[in-house]
């Protein structure tokens, strides 16, 4: 091989892996010995990877899948043998809440059609199998402790903003060109942002609740910023009470189909009236 | 019976959690996630006896990957796959000088992570999933994803590229 006058691109990241050739080892060597922009990006790309593997998340929930499936892998839980095909009919049970019960993906329907299960959540799922079995309308209740775990993320998620200065990916207080930006990156339907009352919308981003992109709208209300998540759910409506998490005031609520949270170093007063009107403007 | 199931948890089960993580890359909701698992077991379990290739995890990855794939068909709302972006396409990412996102890089936290990985294309996300979280060789991968081994290479690269722009922001300029 001859040696490398351009600099590496994707032969790098083999090298970095350990996936190439003696040979193509040798001429990247030989690249890095003369050429110190390399040298730092393969560092730079080595630090990431490190990142990257440290964030890998748990998936314990694999055992269960794995024992519905070979009844004998394990335990108790196992009814359906391998040829149950109850797999996507499974679907019946509600689900409920928030992105932020454990590192789990938000349990989000699509469309606000099917409603999912809680299955990270061993009480609530039993909650809502119960709800579920009585066809009731679903109440969601979710126990303190987990709601102020949501809480305290989702003031995390608006002070890294605020730290950063990023609050917003695409500026605008237009409602449609936010809903235009937000739509395909989240890939569920949107609840409107409308502007007005005192509530300017200033752009929107999109933040990953536990992994999962969930649209967040920016508001500005007498100079304090208000983060506003949205998601698909099919909990039952509720009002927004907002509690007080250091520097910031967070409240969670659900109307018609959409679940909240919102939060910003406004008062509770400037929450609660953000909620009204998001809600008005759906009606 | 019984015999059949133990050699298939053999099998199939040291894979288990990364069989989950990739359906959480490619559906994102938890529950499709699940779903999709149990299904991708259902076939596996049904057809493991008949595999003869060198990597169980790839294979059964494949299999997750293609049964997510039907499912997101089936969605319609992502109309499939996002379309392949081109390989070639590589952007020049880092300039000479000293590397102020190596140092920005060191002071992320897996959050951080999490949410930038989140933002990625499918492809890249798929792709440093398979690398970065289960350790899959290049051939592993190209098996997975069903392309040559020097597409993998691109992808990754081009991959990690994104992460880090998500992560530090375009290179010379923060916000």
């Amino acid at each position: 091989m001859e040696p490398l006058v351009e600099h590496p691109r994707a032969a790098l990241h083999a090298y970095l892996d350990g996936e190439l050739s003696l040979e193509g080892s040798l001429a990247v060597e030989e690249h890095l010995a003369g050429c110190p922009a390399c040298r730092q990006r393969l560092e730079t790309f080595r630090t990431l990877r490190k990142l990257v593997r440290a964030a890998r998340p748990e998936a314990v929930e694999a055992e269960s899948a794995f024992a519905r499936v070979v009844p004998s892998a394990a335990g108790t839980e196992s009814t359906a043998g391998p040829d149950a095909t109850a797999t996507t009919s499974a679907r019946a049970e509600p689900v409920p809440n928030m992105p932020a019960v454990t590192d789990a993906p938000p349990g989000r329907g699509v469309g606000l059609a099917p409603l999912r299960r809680a299955r990270r959540w061993p009480p609530l799922a039993m909650a809502g199998g119960l709800v579920a079995a009585a066809a009731v309308a679903l109440v969601v209740l979710i126990p303190a402790q987990e709601m102020r775990r949501a809480a305290s993320e989702v003031a995390e998620v608006h002070a890294r903003a605020r730290d950063t200065g990023r609050w917003v990916e695409t500026a605008s207080d237009d409602p449609s060109a936010v809903a235009r930006w937000l739509e395909p990156r989240v890939q569920y339907p949107l609840p409107p942002f409308p502007t007005g009352d005192g509530f300017a919308l200033r752009g929107a981003r999109v933040e990953a609740l536990q992994g999962a992109p969930v649209a967040t709208a920016v508001y500005e209300v007498r100079q304090h910023v208000v983060d506003v998540f949205a998601w698909p759910s099919h909990e039952g409506d509720s009002e927004p009470i907002p509690t007080v998490t250091g520097p910031w005031t967070v409240c969670r609520w659900a109307h018609a189909g959409v679940a909240y949270w919102m939060v910003s170093d406004a008062g509770s007063d400037d929450l609660k009236r953000l909620a009204g009107f998001l809600k008005a403007q759906r009606t | 019976m019984d015999d059949e199931a133990r050699e298939f948890e053999q099998f199939a089960r040291p894979h288990a959690a990364a069989a989950l993580r990739l359906a959480r890359t490619l559906v994102r909701d938890e529950a499709d996630a699940q779903d999709i698992l149990q299904d991708s077991f259902l076939r596996a379990f049904r057809h493991f006896r008949g595999f003869s290739g060198e990597s169980p995890r790839a294979w059964l990855l494949s299999i997750v990957r293609n049964v997510s794939f039907t499912f997101r068909k089936k969605q319609g709302r992502f109309g499939g796959f996002e379309a392949a972006e081109p390989d070639e396409q590589l952007e020049e990412l880092v300039d000479d000088g000293p590397s102020p996102e190596h140092t920005l890089l060191q002071a992320c936290d897996a959050q951080e992570v999490r949410v930038a990985l989140a933002r990625l294309p499918t492809q890249s996300r798929e792709v440093l999933v398979l690398r970065e979280m289960e350790e899959c060789s290049y051939r592993e991968i190209a098996s997975v994803l069903e392309v040559p081994i020097g597409t993998v290479m691109s992808r990754l690269s081009r991959a990690r590229s994104q992460l880090l722009r998500e992560l530090v922001g375009p290179t010379g300029s923060k916000n």
